[in-house]
């Protein structure tokens, strides 16, 4: 099967998903117990208030219609109006997404850099030391709660040694003009390299603590798939010709083992969205996880429904993107 | 099974960090039921007096891991937040089981359109990131501890589901399910007798597997403070309290909490681990 006729199948499978989340994400606002709109404004608001707020979200008319006025809306990326700002919800969502992708993505940078990194050397120096202190890493890697080791890393290089900043994204009185949104690339477009490590600063920490459970993960991955690639016979083979062993850990067996690692790196993407709600929430981090953490709060249910929404859209279109570059790297899984 | 079960055991030993995680585990799932008998203090007592009274480090006696910022004291409060974390790992593998096997075992053994709609509806639970699926469920559902558990189950009851329908699949083909059905027994009979028996193993594993993750999301939630209570001395929601006086030095309040919760999963992770290998072992043998 051609890989765009795969891509087809894929997204064709996934429109029913969609449409099931949706439902999922609507149904949300009609599952709180009582009456929505006493809840979102409290007792002591006038009759009128509550008809606006019921004619505005839609709330009197049959749930069919309800639902389908939303979801019309929603796949046009309108979510409706904040409660609390009075924004629209998706100008709030898309003024705080650079924030939380530009965590995630340097989380994700660190964890597969060095987790295939540390990988290797731990497979390379088998049964050494050099393995033994990997293998402790990844095992407390992946039992660690990251929003204790983001406070924990805030007390040793903010508090104790004053190294990095406690929370935030940038110091007071530093300014990037904007054109992504993304502090890193901004600074660099307009060649402000004194803000661009103040960006990098605050990013440290958070980054890091993110980063932690899925570089574990990654290690122990790469080093159990480098284990099997280097008692294969063409390694022996590279080995007896005299192949330099950096040139046979790198060219020959890397490449083979990092399909595996490839489909974790993968799955990590789920754990890292998930993750970016406690570590923007222990650091301040003005992102998205920080945005339905706070609308929870308020009960501005409008603003969490579309967060929501937008999130699991965004996780299904990832999955779709790491599919392709799966069945891209491996043929075989088109015939599935 | 008795000598199946021994065999688990025996290769279970020989790994001897499951075995350390194994007795760890087993401290705490002892105290979580004789912790509130040994706590000096009344866990959620407000004592203004005694805001952040450092412990043993500096010589205090009265308070062993020192108060937070509302004068409780932090050592009771860790031995009542041991039990309610276990209570609510236990209770999410008590829910997951019962409603995936339910699930798994109906959607597998009957097939058919039963089959496709469950599944699909399984699928649409799995595009959510597992964290914001709780944590929306728990916040629609509003606070309290069991509304906290069943929200925490919904992320793996889709995973069990899935578990034991490919088991399901495997099993009901096989001849002793034919010669039953062949001397006339019922569905319900079948299900229950032979396909359930036989799907179990990899069930257990998975529960297992899933206790250390459950632990780590309650805390999750109730630091997010979504779903749990704020007072209650649940180990993640005393992290949360302590959160905004780190910057000032007082670091007791959240390093204990911390550790319990890095500990308790630590071990259930190891312990199912190492059972998983066990079992896996006996499978090949």
């Amino acid at each position: 099967m051609a890989l765009y006729k795969y891509f087809i199948k894929r997204l064709a499978l996934t429109l029913p998903t969609l449409i099931g989340v949706s439902i999922i994400v609507f149904l949300l606002i009609h599952m709180i117990p009582g009456d929505p709109v006493d809840i979102m404004l409290g007792d002591r608001v006038t009759d009128a208030a509550r008809l606006a707020l019921e004619e505005r979200l839609g709330l009197n008319q049959p749930l069919h219609i309800q639902y389908w006025n939303w979801f019309s809306n929603a796949i046009r990326g309108d979510f409706g109006i904040s409660i609390r700002s009075n924004q629209p919800v998706i100008e709030e969502i898309m003024s705080r997404l650079p924030a939380t992708v530009e965590l995630t993505v340097v989380a994700l940078l660190i964890a597969v850099i060095f987790g295939i990194l540390f990988g290797v050397s731990a497979a390379r120096y088998r049964n050494t030391p050099i393995d033994y202190s990997m293998i402790g890493f990844s095992l407390l890697g992946v039992s660690i709660p990251i929003f204790w080791l983001g406070m924990m890393l805030i007390f040793f290089f903010s508090v104790m040694l004053g190294w990095l900043p406690v929370s935030g994204r940038l110091a007071m009185g530093t300014a990037i003009p904007q054109v992504t949104g993304l502090y890193l690339v901004d600074a660099l477009i307009s060649g402000k390299i004194g803000a661009f490590w103040d960006a990098l600063k605050h990013l440290a920490l958070p980054a890091f603590s993110l980063a932690t459970v899925s570089l574990a993960l990654i290690v122990r991955v790469t080093r159990s798939s480098m284990l099997d690639i280097l008692s294969e016979d063409y390694i022996r083979t590279a080995r007896a010709k005299g192949v330099h062993e950096s040139k046979v850990i790198y060219t020959h067996a890397l490449k083979n083992a990092m399909i595996p690692v490839v489909t974790v790196i993968g799955l990590q993407l789920a754990k890292l969205m998930g993750g970016a709600i406690l570590t923007e929430t222990v650091f301040s981090w003005p992102g998205i996880g920080r945005l339905i953490i706070t609308a929870i709060g308020v009960r501005d249910y409008p603003v969490v429904q579309g967060v929501v929404f937008f999130v699991a859209f965004a996780f299904i279109a990832i999955n779709i993107v790491v599919d392709l570059f799966y069945a891209y790297l491996d043929p075989r899984i088109r015939y599935d | 099974m008795n000598s199946e079960f021994k065999q688990v055991v025996r290769v279970y030993k020989r790994n001897k960090l499951a075995v350390v995680a194994f007795f760890i585990a087993l401290i705490l799932m002892i105290l979580a039921v004789i912790g509130p008998y040994l706590a000096p203090y009344d866990p959620v007592e407000i004592n203004l007096q005694l805001r952040f009274e450092p412990g043993f480090w500096e010589g205090s006696t009265d308070h062993f891991l020192g108060t937070d910022n509302l004068g409780r004291d932090i050592f009771s409060r860790i031995l009542y937040g041991t039990g309610i974390s276990l209570k609510v790992g236990y209770a999410v593998i008590a829910i997951t089981a019962v409603i995936g096997l339910f699930i798994g075992l109906v959607s597998g053994y009957f097939g058919g359109v039963v089959d496709i709609v469950i599944m699909r509806f399984i699928d649409i639970l799995l595009a959510f990131p597992p964290l914001l699926l709780a944590l929306v469920i728990a916040a629609t559902l509003g606070t309290g501890i069991e509304k906290a558990m069943l929200a925490i189950a919904i992320i793996y009851i889709p995973s069990l589901a899935r578990i034991v329908r490919g088991s399901v699949l495997t099993v009901k083909e096989m001849p002793y399910v034919e010669a039953s059905r062949a001397m006339g027994a019922g569905n319900i009979w079948i299900i229950l007798g032979h396909v359930l028996p036989n799907v179990l193993t990899p069930v257990i594993v998975y529960l297992t597997l899933l206790l250390g993750d459950a632990i780590l999301y309650t805390a999750a939630l109730g630091f997010l403070g979504v779903g749990i209570d704020p007072t209650t001395p649940e180990w993640g929601a005393m992290l949360s309290s302590g959160k905004d006086f780190l910057i000032l030095g007082k670091w007791w309040i959240t390093v204990f909490p911390g550790i319990m919760i890095f500990l308790a999963v630590l071990s259930f992770n190891l312990f199912g681990d190492g059972l998983r290998e066990a079992v896996d072992s006996k499978l090949r043998l």
